[in-house]
C-alpha cells in the first residue's frame, strides 16, 4: 500500500489495514473521515424498484398503508414505508413459511373485519376508518395484555395457586387481529429504527472510527443542570 | 483403546482449548521454546468475515433478524446477529442435561478464541481477602495461593493484554498496570453523583480494550461493538492477542474441529497425551506430549477428566478426593433499570466509547458486613447512552404507545432517557452444586455429556435483594424512576439463572493436599505431575470479579512453572 493514498480513495479494507498498522503507514490519516465506508455501503445497496416476493398486489398495498399509518412521516423523518418496511416483511416472509401464513392470515382476517364494520377492504376505507380499526386493535392488545400480567401475578402467588378459576375469562373477539397487529407492528417498527431514516429520526450517531473519544461539555450541562445535582 | 491413527511426533505440551487459559498457555509456552500443540473444537476463526463490529442493520436485508426472521422466533443467534458468538446455549449433536430440580445453561464457543471473541472484557483484580475467603467468614474455601503469589502475573496479563483503568487504591478491587481510561459518559456521570450522595464506590471501569497502540495492535477506535469482535485486535481476544502470533513463532500447531475426548496416560501415573475426535474425517486421533494443558473451560475441562478413566483413577483423572465437578459455581446476577427525566432532550452525543460503560462501582462495603444479611459482595456495570437501535429493541415501547405519530414522538423522546444496573456478586460454593457424567447420554462423537446439578441459596437471593434495593436508591437518587419488579417479576427473574452470566467456575478447584481438591496452586494435578488445568475450573471461589483475567494470571503463572519444572526434569 502506498504511503501517499488519498483518504476518498481508501476502501473499507484499507481503512481497518491502516487501523491494524497503528496508523503508521498513512501517517497523519484521520480516522473520522473513515465516515465514507459507511456512506459506501448504502451506496452499493442502492438498486432499482423492489419486486415483491410473496404478497399479491392487494396484500403489499394493505403491508404499505399498515406501513405509513404505524409510523407515519413527520418534520423530523420520513415514514415506515419511506424506511422500506413492506420489502423487509415481505423479504422474511417470503423466506419463512410461518411469517407468510401469518400475514396472509391476517391481511384476510382485516380485510374481513373492515368489511364487517365499514363494508370495504382497509385500503378502500377512509384514513379515520382504518385508525378507528387500529386504534380497538391496540386497545384490545392492551386489555389481553393486562389480563395476562394479572394473570402471571395470581399464578405465581401462593395463595391462588390452586385456583384455576380466575383465568377463565371471555376471550377477546379481536383476539386474531390483536396477535396480527402485534406482528406487524413490530416488524414495522424494527424495519424503520434499523433503516437510515430510523437513525436519522433517533438521531444516532455513534459506530463512527474516532482516533479519540469526547463527551461534549454542552451535553453533560445539560443533564447536570437538569439533575437533582445541579 | 480404539484403533486410532497416531502422529509420531511428540509435542512438548498439548494444549486442549484456545479461549483465556489456552491462549495464554501457548503464548507463554512458545515464548519459551516449548513445541506446541492445540486443539480446538470449533473452526479456526476468520477475522474478516466473522466480525462485524463496522456493520448496521441496514446491510444486511434481514436487519439482524436473520435469514428467515429467525430472530422472531427465538431462534437467532444468542446475543443478536452481530454479535461474534459462535456457539450458544445449546449446540447441535452436543447435549447436556440439567438433573430434576435443577436449572442450569452452559455457554460453550466453538471457535479459535473461544468466548474471549465476544466477552464483556470487564478485567478486575481479585482482593487480598478473595483469596482467603474462608479465613474472612467461615464460608466456603480458601485458595492454596495468595494475592502476593498472583500479582506479578496480574501485572503480565495487564501488561501484555492492554487494560484501560485508573489507579484508585480501592482494597476491593486492586489497582494493575493500566492505559489510559476514557472519560465518563453523561448518564455515568449522574450515576457517580449519585453514588457519592449514597457512599456508593464509583470509579473509571476496567476493560481489556488498549487506549495505546501495544504490541503492533491498533489503539482503540472507539465503535463501541467490541462484543461483534474487534478487527483490529484492540479490544482482547485470545485468538488474535495470543494465539495468531503464537502460530508466527512456527513452534505452535493448531488443530482445529478437534474434539478431546480423554487424557491418555502410561502406567508410570503420567500423562502421555490427548485421544481426540477428528470432527471432519469422525475418527478418533492421537496426539502425544510431554505435558497435558487442558483450558477447555471450567466444565469442558472438568468433563475430559471425568471421561478419562483408568485403572488408578476409575472416577476420573486425578480425582482421588472425589471432588471432580463439584463446587461449581456461576455470578450471581440481578439486573434494574429506570429511566431519567435529567437526559431527556439533551443534545445527542456518541456514547460508543470504548465499548461499555466508561464507570462502574467496585464493592464498597468490605469492612461492613455486620450490617448486612449476606456475606461477600457486588459490583456493579452500568447500561446506558444512545445505543445503535437494532431489531428487537423497540417491541415494547410500541406495546406501550400504540401506533402512530404519538408513538413515533414518544420513542424518539425516550431514546437514550434509560438506565441500566447489572449486579455481579460471589456466590458460596455448595454441595448442591456440581456436574457429572450424565450415565445415559453421550454426544454425537459418542463422548458422555455432563448433567448439571445447582442451587441458589440464601446467600444468593439475599444478595440479589440487596442489588435490587441499591440499584433503586442509585436510579431515585438520579432523580429517575424505577421500572420496578412486580412480586411476580420478583419470584421469576429476581436473581439470574444459573449458568447465565457465564462466569461459571469450579469443578477441578485447587487447594493445598490431594485429599480436599484436584489441582495445586499452579494449576497442576497433585496426583498427575505432567498434567495441568489452566481455565476456571481451577477456582476455590467466585469473587465477585469477571473470571478471565484471573484465569490469564493463573495460566500464566502455571506456564511459567511448567516450563521450569520441565527444564529440571521434574514433568
Amino acid at each position: 500500500m502506498s504511503n501517499f493514498v488519498p483518504l476518498e480513495t481508501l476502501d473499507r479494507r484499507s481503512w481497518l489495514r491502516a487501523i491494524a498498522l497503528g496508523l503508521t503507514t498513512l501517517g497523519t490519516l484521520e480516522v473520522e473521515g473513515a465516515q465514507h465506508v459507511h456512506a459506501e455501503t448504502a451506496a452499493e445497496k442502492a438498486k432499482g424498484p423492489y419486486r415483491v416476493k410473496e404478497f399479491t398486489a392487494a396484500e403489499y398495498k394493505t403491508l404499505q398503508r399498515l406501513a405509513e399509518l404505524i409510523v407515519p412521516a413527520d418534520q423530523v423523518s420520513g415514514s415506515a414505508l419511506d424506511a422500506g418496511a413492506p420489502e423487509f416483511i415481505d423479504t422474511l416472509a417470503h423466506q419463512n413459511e410461518q411469517i407468510a401464513n401469518i400475514f396472509h392470515g391476517c391481511f384476510a382476517w382485516l380485510d374481513a373485519e373492515m368489511r364487517k364494520r365499514y363494508q370495504a377492504t382497509f385500503v378502500a376505507t377512509k384514513p379515520e376508518q382504518q385508525t378507528q380499526m387500529l386504534d380497538a386493535l391496540v386497545e384490545a392488545g392492551r386489555e389481553l395484555a393486562e389480563r395476562q400480567n394479572e394473570e402471571l401475578v395470581y399464578q405465581k402467588s401462593a395463595v391462588y395457586k390452586d385456583f384455576t378459576g380466575y383465568t377463565v375469562r371471555r376471550a377477546n373477539e379481536l383476539g386474531a387481529g390483536v396477535a396480527f397487529f402485534d406482528w406487524v407492528r413490530k416488524m414495522t417498527v424494527d424495519a424503520f429504527y434499523t433503516s437510515p431514516v430510523g437513525f436519522k429520526d433517533l438521531n444516532y450517531i455513534g459506530n463512527r472510527a474516532l482516533s479519540r473519544y469526547t463527551v461534549p461539555a454542552e451535553a453533560m450541562e445539560y443533564a447536570l443542570k437538569r439533575s437533582p445535582f445541579a | 483403546m480404539p484403533q486410532n491413527t497416531s502422529s509420531q511426533e511428540v509435542y512438548d505440551a498439548v494444549v486442549v482449548g484456545s479461549g483465556a487459559g489456552g491462549g495464554t498457555a501457548v503464548h507463554v509456552l512458545t515464548a519459551k521454546g516449548l513445541k506446541v500443540a492445540l486443539l480446538e473444537a470449533g473452526p479456526m476463526l476468520d477475522v474478516a468475515t466473522e466480525f462485524k463490529e463496522h456493520k448496521v442493520p441496514a446491510d444486511y436485508d434481514h436487519r439482524g433478524a436473520e435469514e428467515g426472521g429467525k430472530a422472531y422466533f427465538g431462534q437467532g443467534k444468542p446475543f443478536g446477529f452481530f454479535s461474534t458468538t459462535s456457539g450458544g446455549w445449546q449446540l447441535e449433536g452436543e447435549p447436556y442435561t440439567v438433573g430434576e430440580g435443577s436449572q442450569f445453561q452452559w455457554f460453550r464457543s466453538r471457535i479459535l478464541g473461544g468466548r474471549t471473541n465476544h466477552y464483556g472484557r470487564m478485567s478486575f483484580r481479585f482482593a487480598e481477602y478473595d483469596f482467603k475467603p474462608y479465613d474472612k467468614d467461615g464460608l466456603g474455601f480458601n485458595w492454596p495461593v495468595s494475592y502476593q503469589d498472583i500479582s506479578p502475573y496480574y501485572d503480565k496479563a495487564e501488561e501484555f493484554i492492554g487494560i484501560a483503568g485508573t489507579r484508585e487504591n480501592v482494597p476491593s478491587c486492586p489497582d494493575g498496570q493500566f492505559l489510559p481510561a476514557p472519560p465518563p459518559k453523561v448518564h455515568e456521570m449522574l450515576v457517580k453523583k449519585a453514588c457519592d450522595k449514597l457512599g456508593i464506590i464509583c470509579i473509571a471501569n476496567r476493560r481489556a480494550v488498549i487506549t495505546k497502540n501495544l504490541n503492533g495492535r491498533a489503539a482503540c477506535h472507539y465503535c463501541g461493538q467490541c462484543g461483534r469482535g474487534c478487527q483490529t485486535a484492540s479490544a482482547y481476544s485470545s485468538s488474535q492477542v495470543q494465539v495468531f502470533p503464537a502460530m508466527k513463532t512456527g513452534r505452535l500447531k493448531v488443530f482445529d474441529l478437534a474434539m478431546a475426548r480423554e487424557v491418555l496416560t502410561d502406567n508410570n501415573g503420567k500423562a502421555t497425551g490427548i485421544l481426540y475426535v477428528d470432527k471432519k474425517t469422525r475418527t478418533e486421533k492421537i496426539i502425544k506430549a510431554k505435558v497435558v494443558v487442558l483450558a477447555a473451560s471450567a466444565c469442558e475441562s472438568t468433563r475430559i477428566l471425568l471421561n478419562s478413566k483408568t485403572k488408578e483413577f476409575p472416577n476420573g483423572l486425578a480425582n482421588g478426593s472425589g471432588l471432580l465437578g463439584r463446587y461449581l459455581m456461576d455470578t450471581v446476577g440481578f439486573g434494574l433499570s429506570g429511566t431519567v427525566p435529567a437526559l431527556e432532550g439533551m443534545p445527542h452525543y456518541n456514547t460508543d466509547g470504548y465499548g461499555g460503560a466508561h464507570l462502574f462501582m467496585p464493592w464498597w462495603l468490605w469492612d461492613k458486613h455486620n450490617k448486612l444479611d449476606f456475606p461477600r459482595g457486588y459490583h456493579i456495570e452500568i447500561g446506558g447512552g444512545y445505543g445503535m437501535p437494532n431489531v428487537g429493541g423497540y417491541h415494547g415501547a410500541a406495546r406501550r404507545w400504540g401506533y402512530g405519530a404519538n408513538m413515533k414522538a414518544k420513542i424518539r423522546e425516550s431514546y437514550g432517557t434509560s438506565i441500566g444496573f447489572a449486579g455481579r456478586g460471589e456466590m458460596i460454593p455448595n454441595i448442591h452444586s456440581y456436574c457429572e457424567l450424565d450415565p445415559n447420554v453421550v454426544d454425537k462423537w459418542g463422548i458422555p455429556v455432563l448433567k448439571f446439578h445447582f442451587k441458589w441459596t440464601d446467600y444468593e437471593w439475599k444478595q440479589a435483594r440487596h442489588m435490587e434495593k441499591t440499584f433503586a436508591e442509585i436510579i431515585t437518587a438520579m432523580g429517575g424512576k424505577v421500572s420496578g419488579l412486580s412480586a411476580a417479576q420478583r419470584e421469576s427473574q429476581g436473581i439470574s439463572i444459573p449458568g447465565t452470566i457465564i462466569h461459571e467456575v469450579g469443578g477441578a478447584r485447587m487447594g493445598k493436599s490431594a485429599k480436599d481438591s484436584i489441582l495445586n496452586g499452579y494449576c497442576q494435578a497433585h496426583e498427575m505431575k505432567n498434567l495441568f488445568v489452566v481455565d476456571g475450573a481451577s477456582f476455590a471461589s467466585n469473587p465477585d470479579k469477571n473470571p478471565t483475567l484471573t484465569i490469564n494470571a493463573l495460566a500464566w503463572r502455571a506456564c511459567d512453572y511448567l516450563a521450569e519444572e520441565m527444564k529440571k526434569g521434574n514433568v
